[in-house]
């Protein structure tokens, strides 16, 4: 299995490549007030507008600096029965890394809802993220309103 | 049972063994003796009863011939002998009785002698001696006496007396030959208890010679064959218990000692194998790191001697793996810096020889001065003896200032084309850093571009495998881009210091050259002076002289400042070159460390 290796603080953890729609450079982000500090903000994807959420704060790291090697990752977040494009402000894309399936492991500890099974690797454990747990129910409301309730 | 006896216990036995029998023996011999002294001593008494009664008959015959001597003669003289018959007869008898008080039957026979005897004496002798004497001394008296009836049962008395008298001599002889013959008896018993107790003696001392010996001298014997089977290098050979003496315990001691012995050296042999195992692993990682392969692992550990030693030859293995590594990189890194560092020491050259030519320039320049300002000073002199030829001089001279001021200019000119020359290396610089920002833009748009197409893909599956493929020689290649853009940048940085240098030196130059225009400004201005007053007053051209030497003086001081500023830039393009020169070598020596150090294998 094939997935993509990011950074939240100094821990490795890794999205597979499946989930992934793209990988975008950081541009400049819409602020958007009031909401979550995990949320990034608006990133205008030719024109579309997608949210953008930090991993690194939403797992509850402090809000680090934008380095060289920080990336947006583009995922499809399911959501009522649809798919809605959302992004994920990553540090550290370190690339593609290979994973043996046998190598998977659960983690035996209850953390974050998005955290999956883990595998040791050569540069240390790596953690699953699964993009279908990021959001809880309020913050999906939140990010995604019904298409009927905008003006 | 001899087996659970102490060699103390068995001597004991053993001689008091002999002892007892010799005891034994002596005790029968001396019962035998002493019954041979008693037989002896009852012979002697029986030989003293015989004496007795021989005797007790000679005195009986010896009364008898006194009164018969009495009888014939009647004479008295026969009844008075010298010797007392009757009295010695009586001592003797009553002697032989007092001897055979121990045998009643001799005893009883002596008594009836000694009775017969009495009555001997009072029947007959007395009343034979009484009738004698009354017939007195006639001749017919011999004859009358011979009739006396008392004559007769004399010679019976006699005869009875003599006759028991035999009977005890014939009973004491009966009885010596009885105990001549027990005598007899008793020697030849002895004999025999002498020799069969002399040979039992001899047989039992020899029979417990030869067991006491065997005894002790079968487990000496046992132990010595084994010591020399040890001796002879048969670790496990052990001596059997024979006995629970002494020697039995000194044979289990000295097996004990042969087992603690030789599970000693099986230990000792143990050791010393794990040692050389260890060591042997110790040496092949040494041989291998003396060979230049420093790939070898020591797998010795521990907290023995020897453990220690490895441990402490894996760290130093690690350290100059690591330290040879390290070398190694230093090296690339030093022969890429000299070759940058030759690169800009080659333009500092170049800017060098430049300033050195410009300098020559100014040198000729001044010397051209001062040579005017000489013959300023000569045409000054002539000024002095020729007026008119004043104001033509002077003129020159202000026309050689000018010129000399000119070249000052063209040199400031130059002076700023180097510097404009390096403001354009600063900018071109500054271009390429741009570049360089565009293409390290590049490089991430491409590392972007790369996982987006590893992502593609993967959703293509089994189609987009050489995609995939491909997006990471392109990720590869993004990342070789941006590690040789920093590269770049660093170099960029050294050549921006290198240039920045450069243009403070050629500043100070720029500063020097202005300080010498001046100078000639102040020429200029005395020399202004100096035509005020000649075209004012003929009379203070010794004024002017004065100044015009002063002025002499102050152009040679300018030419041998320009002679100096000339070889200190001569200098400097000199120490420019060694410095090239040096990194050259520094060159060839990063070059020599990288292929010396490359000779040491440091990765599997």
């Amino acid at each position: 299995m094939k997935v993509l290796v990011f950074h939240i603080g100094l821990d490795r953890y890794g999205m597979r490549l499946g989930a992934i729609a793209r990988v975008l450079p950081v541009a400049g982000l819409k602020q958007l007030p009031l909401a979550p500090a995990y949320v990034a903000g608006l990133l205008d994807l030719h024109g579309a507008p997608v949210p953008v959420i930090d991993l690194s704060q939403l797992a509850g790291a402090p809000a680090g600096q934008l380095w060289f090697d920080t990336r947006i990752i583009l995922v499809d977040y399911p959501c009522d029965g649809a798919t809605r494009p959302l992004g994920l402000l990553a540090e550290h894309v370190a690339g593609i890394e290979t994973i043996d399936e046998g190598a998977l492991a659960e983690s035996g500890v209850a953390g974050a809802p998005f955290l999956g099974r883990v595998a040791a690797g050569a540069g240390g454990m790596l953690q699953l993220v699964e993009p279908h747990g990021l959001l809880s129910p309020d913050v999906r409301a939140l990010l995604f309103q019904p298409q009927e309730a905008l003006p | 049972m001899l087996q659970d006896l102490s060699i103390k216990q068995k001597l004991y036995a053993g001689f008091g063994a002999i002892v007892t029998i010799l005891l034994i023996l002596l005790v029968l011999a001396y019962n035998n003796f002493s019954k041979v002294s008693e037989a002896t001593r009852l012979d002697r008494h029986t030989l003293e009863v015989l004496l007795e009664a021989d005797q007790i008959g000679a005195n009986v015959l010896d009364l008898q011939n006194q009164v018969r001597g009495f009888m014939l003669t009647g004479e008295e003289r026969f009844l008075t002998p010298d010797i007392d018959e009757e009295a010695l007869l009586h001592k003797n008898v009553n002697h032989a009785i007092s001897l055979t008080a121990d045998n009643p039957a001799q005893q009883q026979r002596l008594r009836r002698v000694a009775a017969m005897i009495d009555s001997w004496q009072d029947n007959v002798i007395r009343p034979l001696t009484e009738k004698r004497r009354a017939l007195g001394p006639t001749p017919e008296a011999t004859a009358s006496i011979a009739r006396a009836p008392e004559l007769f049962t004399g010679f019976a008395s006699v005869s009875e007396i003599r006759q028991t008298l035999a009977e005890v001599s014939a009973d004491e002889n009966r009885l010596m030959a009885q105990r001549s013959a027990e005598s007899a008896e008793l020697h030849k018993s002895m004999s025999m208890v002498l020799v069969a107790g002399g040979a039992i003696c001899i047989l039992l001392a020899s029979t417990i010679a030869v067991m006491l010996g065997k005894a002790i001298l079968a487990p000496l014997n046992n132990l010595t064959e084994v010591v020399g089977r040890i001796a002879a290098g048969d670790q496990s050979a052990r001596a059997k218990v024979l006995a629970r003496d002494e020697l039995g315990n000194v044979t289990a001691e000295f097996n004990r000692m042969a087992q603690s012995i030789e599970d000693s050296q099986a230990k000792e042999l143990a050791v010393a194998n794990e040692l050389r195992a260890k060591v042997d692993a110790l040496l092949d990682v040494v041989s291998k790191a003396a060979s230049g392969d420093l790939t070898g692992r020591v797998t010795v550990s521990g907290d023995d001697a020897i453990g220690r030693m490895g441990d402490g030859l894996k760290t130093m293995v690690e350290n100059l793996r690591a330290l040879i590594n390290d070398v190694q990189k230093a090296g690339i890194q030093v022969t890429t810096s000299a070759t940058e560092i030759a690169a800009s020491a080659k333009q500092q050259e170049a800017t060098g020889v430049e300033q050195a030519q410009t300098s020559i320039e100014i040198l000729s320049t001044t010397k051209e001065m001062s040579a005017n300002t000489s013959q300023l000073l000569k045409t000054m002199e002539e000024a002095t003896e020729v007026a008119d030829y004043t104001t033509q001089a002077t003129a020159d001279a202000q026309n050689n200032l000018r010129r000399m001021d000119q070249t000052m200019q063209n040199m400031v000119a130059a002076t700023d084309s180097i510097n404009a020359k390096l403001a354009a290396l600063s900018e071109k610089a500054s271009n390429i850093n741009g570049v360089l920002t565009t293409i390290t833009k590049v490089a991430d748009q491409t590392n972007i571009l790369s996982l987006n197409a590893a992502i593609e893909a993967e959703k293509a599956g089994d189609a987009g495998r050489g995609f995939s493929v491909v997006a990471t020689e392109i990720r590869r290649l993004a990342d070789q881009t941006s590690v040789s853009t920093w590269d770049i940048e660093q170099m960029l940085k050294e050549m921006q210091s290198a240039v920045s240098a450069s243009v403070m030196g050629m500043d100070k130059f720029s500063e020097e050259i202005r300080r010498s225009v001046g100078e000639v400004s102040q020429v200029a201005e005395q020399l202004s002076s100096v035509m005020d007053q000649v075209q004012k007053l003929a009379p203070q051209f010794d004024v002017v002289l004065q100044g015009m030497q002063s002025q002499a003086v102050g152009a040679s001081q300018i030419s041998d400042t320009m002679m100096q500023l000339s070889d200190a830039t001569q200098q400097t393009v000199e120490s420019l070159r060694a410095t090239s020169e040096a990194v050259h070598q520094l060159q060839y020596a990063a070059s020599d460390l990288q292929s010396s150090v490359a000779t040491f294998a440091v990765h599997n």
